[in-house]
């Protein structure tokens, strides 16, 4: 710490989402002097609670030519540096009987604008294709849609920006600036256990910190007229599908299906919330109603599918700054000058845009730091690939060790996982290779690469990382294995249980919206288990400093 | 078929009131969809956790719990039947109906027991321990058990330890399947010479440690293997509960499943009761997945299907449903009424369960079935993770229920 103190940053980056960790990278690529700080962990914000959809663009084809534009763009960009967060699915959007078949056309159109590959094909292809899909169907549109893991995608950013020198602080939120006249210098910090708090000096903050950049622009005593929208959306307990499946109409409520690894998922509703709510959504059974009854509508066999949980983000929602109504909102990206917008120096904020766009929001906000630093190196995220990445998915070498080296199947989803990087997880004995997580293959050489290397201080931090208890049992049997993991990292049994406690509370959050079936069943099993067999629920949670299970 | 009585479940309740019935001379079948609640638990059986003398406490449970329908006096009865039919199934219990005695847990907590199983080292009290000095034993690889927070645990007690993780070559071909290490799969190994390199490999760790804590790895089959491996080791050895599945609960399963047969019951295992067939109000037979062109037909029958995580319940997106019958359910309406959103905090769901009258009959629109019986975890209105009360409502109501049905 002494030396994160000691030192003069060139860029503070506030905000360990993907806008933010593709920021650090990409500052740090560009040679200038860069910290990361963030309150919580990664992606705890709306990067990990979206679709993970790898947009084509189409969806906004007819409605907004230039955010069209920009995800095709970074669509094919994300393909080549992020090889391993992405999965190739293709897309469908599908026109149902009680939707305009008109629609398609312009649709089709829009694409064709916006650069988009959008095929006509026949219903009864799409059928074949991706046999889950409403087989009332009667038009079918083929897109270069795709899935993103956002997690993964956000630690290989973070893990290159390290690698080019960047300084990454986790669990550490913004409580104030350095403030000289009309210049940042600096900002200080909390930690979000133990109170402590620091200062980080820099020339330059920017403020990548979603929708809670609304309180650090107050904070800086600047405004952005920012609102919160509310997303909802349900995973099933398996993949259902393999294709994306959209609705082509007017982008609307729960109408996209998106396949990402073991599971589906559907989303979003849309709803404006208050500033107060950002930190404590929940899912009304209203929404869960909405998703199901529309997720129907696209792939109707998801009404007999298992659902696994249901969760919410929020979207950082910009209005342009003559509009103090928040009508005019644009999904667009905002990079605001406040040297120029507010004569504040220092102070640089980017916002709006969308996971998809996270490469391209850092670019900007790059830019316009080295502009006010006179650095003249220019932007190479677009070309160099992600840690984890950096053979192709095809190439030989990676071909190579898939199919003539025998991988067990931990090994291939930990390759999966990590890309490339998975070489540095051990597996030199059965010791390595015990799984902790079977619903996930998740090893015990997995976990503990991401305890050493990937910020990993709790079992949530362990999860965002690793997929441990995402799967099907959602941690009921790995998340007491893998608390004995990290518990031999942490030294402290008594946090170790806490941070148990809470985790199993964190997954019972997503859970209770839709505690019927199965779902019921597993968590009074889990209690069963934890409370009764085991006795967790006598352990106390801490006096007077919060457990982080965020 | 015909039978005297038919049971549907094999879990704790049913077995128990399958053998209460089968030794007083009935011809008995056991339907039983395969796993039960003993094969995730402790090894230990609660009556009532909530205070030190069960009994007393009993009577402040609320007056729609099973134990207020039996009333103190046939819970006290019945519990000591139980300890009593557990010996003589072959299944070694301490503890008794009077004053609970405590076990500590696999994350080093310690929680009240009413009859622990013989793996067990019963305490005397929950804030202290009968050693100075132990040693924490686990098996490498073995993920199920934590002996970091055990010694945590033991240190909030004041008692030291050390861990030794014991690395036996015999196990080596277990640990090469990455799925493989857990409680059951290790069981079956550990006998004979493997059993005896393992009270070797203990008996050279254990240093001035005055007891030996391992996990309950050990006899799953029998206890036989258990008790070997005690007197080969030089200090006393204390089993603790691991996560599923439960080496001792499953012992305790066979054990009580094989018994039920010896004394001349049929126990049908990894099959499903589907319907029932009912007339003027009496249940007349019912009819399974696995047998679908043969009638059980029987004079009672039991109904010990246990509560959601056995099925026994389920629950759909807007209702309850008992899915066997349909019987009637004690829940609340609105799905929102169903759960709590603090997991640790009381969650309603639990004590949903079959409305049934004073002698345990459910109930279809209110009006109790002649002769079906509910026994055990499907009961409205215990909470039985909360209360402590799971065991001892699976075999008191078993055990008055066989009586009901035996008294007719």
């Amino acid at each position: 710490m002494d030396r994160i103190e000691n030192k003069h940053y060139d860029v503070i980056v506030i905000g360990g989402g993907a806008t933010g960790a593709g920021t650090a990278r990409d500052c740090a690529m560009r040679g200038l002097k860069t910290i990361l700080v963030e309150r919580l962990d990664f992606t705890a914000g709306a990067t990990g609670r979206n679709h993970g959809l790898l947009h084509s663009g189409a969806r906004y084809a007819v409605t907004d030519q230039e955010s069209a534009s920009e995800c095709i763009r970074e669509n094919m960009i994300l393909r080549r540096i992020a090889s391993h967060c992405v999965e190739e699915t293709s897309g469908l959007f599908i026109t149902l009987p009680e939707d305009d078949l008109e629609y398609q056309k312009l649709f089709v159109e829009a694409c064709g604008r916006a650069g988009i590959d959008a095929a006509i094909i026949d219903p009864k292809e799409a059928r074949l294709l991706e046999p889950t899909v409403n087989p009332d169907l009667i038009g079918a549109v083929r897109v270069p849609d795709g899935a993103v893991d956002p997690f993964r995608l956000t630690t290989a950013n973070i893990t290159d920006a390290r690698l080019h020198g960047a300084d990454i602080l986790t669990y550490h939120e913004v409580v104030g600036f350095v403030r000289t006249g009309d210049s940042i210098e600096g900002v200080h910090l909390r930690h979000a256990r133990t109170g402590e708090q620091m200062t980080v000096y820099g020339s330059l903050v920017i403020n990548a910190a979603g929708i809670w950049g609304y309180r650090i622009a107050e904070l800086a005593g600047v405004r952005i007229n920012m609102f919160p929208s509310k997303g909802s959306l349900i995973i099933f307990g398996h993949r259902v599908n393999n294709m994306v499946i959209n609705r082509c109409r007017k982008p609307a409520d729960a109408d996209i299906l998106v396949p990402g690894d073991t599971i589906s998922l559907i989303g979003t509703t849309s709803t404006r919330i208050p500033f107060d709510e950002v930190d404590h959504m929940e899912v009304t059974p209203e929404e869960v109603d909405i998703l199901m009854r529309e997720g129907e509508k696209l792939a109707p066999i998801l009404g007999q599918v298992r659902i696994l949980r249901a969760y919410s983000g929020v979207r950082p929602l910009v209005a342009s700054d003559d509009d103090p109504s928040g009508r005019s909102i644009s999904r667009g990206i905002v990079c605001l000058d406040h040297e120029v917008r507010d004569g504040l120096k220092g102070f640089i904020t980017i916002t709006g845009g969308k996971l998809m766009t996270y490469r391209l929001m850092a670019e900007w906000a790059t830019d316009l730091a080295c502009r006010k630093l006179g650095v003249t190196v220019g932007c190479r995220t677009a070309e160099l690939p992600l840690p984890g990445s950096d053979q192709p998915k095809d190439s030989e070498g990676r071909k190579r060790k898939a199919h003539i080296i025998e991988l067990s199947t931990e090994q291939k989803a930990a390759e999966g996982r990590h890309g490339t990087m998975s070489r540095y997880i051990p597996s030199q004995n059965a010791q390595d290779d015990a799984l902790v997580c079977e619903c996930e293959q998740v090893s015990v050489g997995e976990v503990n690469y991401a305890i050493e290397n990937l910020y990993v201080q709790n079992l949530i931090n362990l999860r965002r990382r690793t997929r441990i208890g995402m799967g099907t049992c959602q941690g009921e049997l790995c998340a007491c294995r893998a608390a004995g993991l990290l518990d031999k990292a942490n030294r402290c049994s008594e946090r170790t249980l806490q941070d148990l406690r809470g985790f199993l509370n964190e997954r019972w959050k997503g859970m209770y919206p839709i505690a019927w079936g199965e779902t019921l069943a597993e968590i009074q099993f889990t209690s069963w288990l934890y409370n009764g067999v085991c006795g967790l629920d006598q352990v106390k949670e801490s006096e007077g400093k919060p457990v982080i299970n965020q | 078929m015909r039978y005297d009585t038919v049971i549907i479940g094999g879990g704790l309740s049913g077995l128990m009131s399958g053998i209460a019935l089968a030794r007083a001379g009935q011809q008995v079948a056991i339907i039983s969809a395969g796993q039960s609640a003993l094969h995730f638990s402790s090894g230990s059986f609660e009556l009532y956790g909530g205070a030190e003398h069960p009994l007393e406490g009993i009577a402040t449970l609320p007056a729609e719990h099973p134990y207020q329908k039996l009333g103190v006096e046939r819970v006290a009865h019945y519990a000591e039947q139980t300890q009593e039919l557990l010996r003589e199934a072959g299944i070694q219990t301490t503890g008794s109906t009077a004053r609970n005695h405590y076990r500590f847990t696999p994350i080093g907590m310690v929680k009240p027991a009413w009859l622990s199983l013989a793996d067990y080292t019963p305490l005397e009290s929950a804030d202290a321990l009968p050693w100075r000095r132990v040693l924490v034993a686990n098996l490498e690889g073995y993920l199920d058990f934590f002996p970091s927070f055990v010694s945590a645990g033991l240190a909030r007690l004041g008692v030291e330890s050390s861990v030794a993780t014991i690395s036996l070559p015999q196990l080596e071909h277990l640990r090469k399947s990455t799925t493989e290490m857990r409680a059951t799969n290790i069981a079956r190994i550990l006998e004979g010479d493997v059993l005896r390199a393992l009270a070797e490999a203990l008996n050279e760790r254990v240093g001035d440690a005055e007891a030996i804590l391992m996990p309950a790895v050990v006899g799953l089959k029998s206890d036989k293997a258990m008790f070997e491996l005690r007197e080969q080791v030089s200090v006393p050895i204390c089993f603790l509960p691991t996560m599923p599945a439960s080496v001792p609960g499953v012992r305790t399963q066979l054990t009580l499943s094989s018994y039920f047969q010896q004394l001349g019951g049929a126990y049908l295992i990894g099959d499903n009761v589907v319907r029932g067939n009912f007339e003027d109000g009496r249940l007349v037979s019912v009819r399974s997945n696995n047998h679908e062109d043969v009638e059980f037909r029987a004079d009672n029958f039991i109904i010990a299907t246990g509560s959601f995580f056995s099925h026994g319940l389920v629950a759909e997106t807007n209702r309850i449903v008992e899915p066997i019958f349909g019987l009637d359910v004690e829940a609340d309406e609105q799905r929102t009424q169903w759960y709590a959103k603090d997991l640790y905090a009381r969650q309603p769901y639990m004590s949903y369960g079959l409305r049934s009258d004073d002698r345990f009959r459910p109930m279809i629109e209110g009006r109790p079935i002649e002769n079906l019986y509910a026994v055990g975890s499907i009961l409205a209105g215990q909470r039985a993770i909360e209360e402590g009360t799971g065991g001892g409502v699976a075999t008191t109501t078993a055990l008055y229920v066989a009586d009901l049905i035996l008294n007719r």
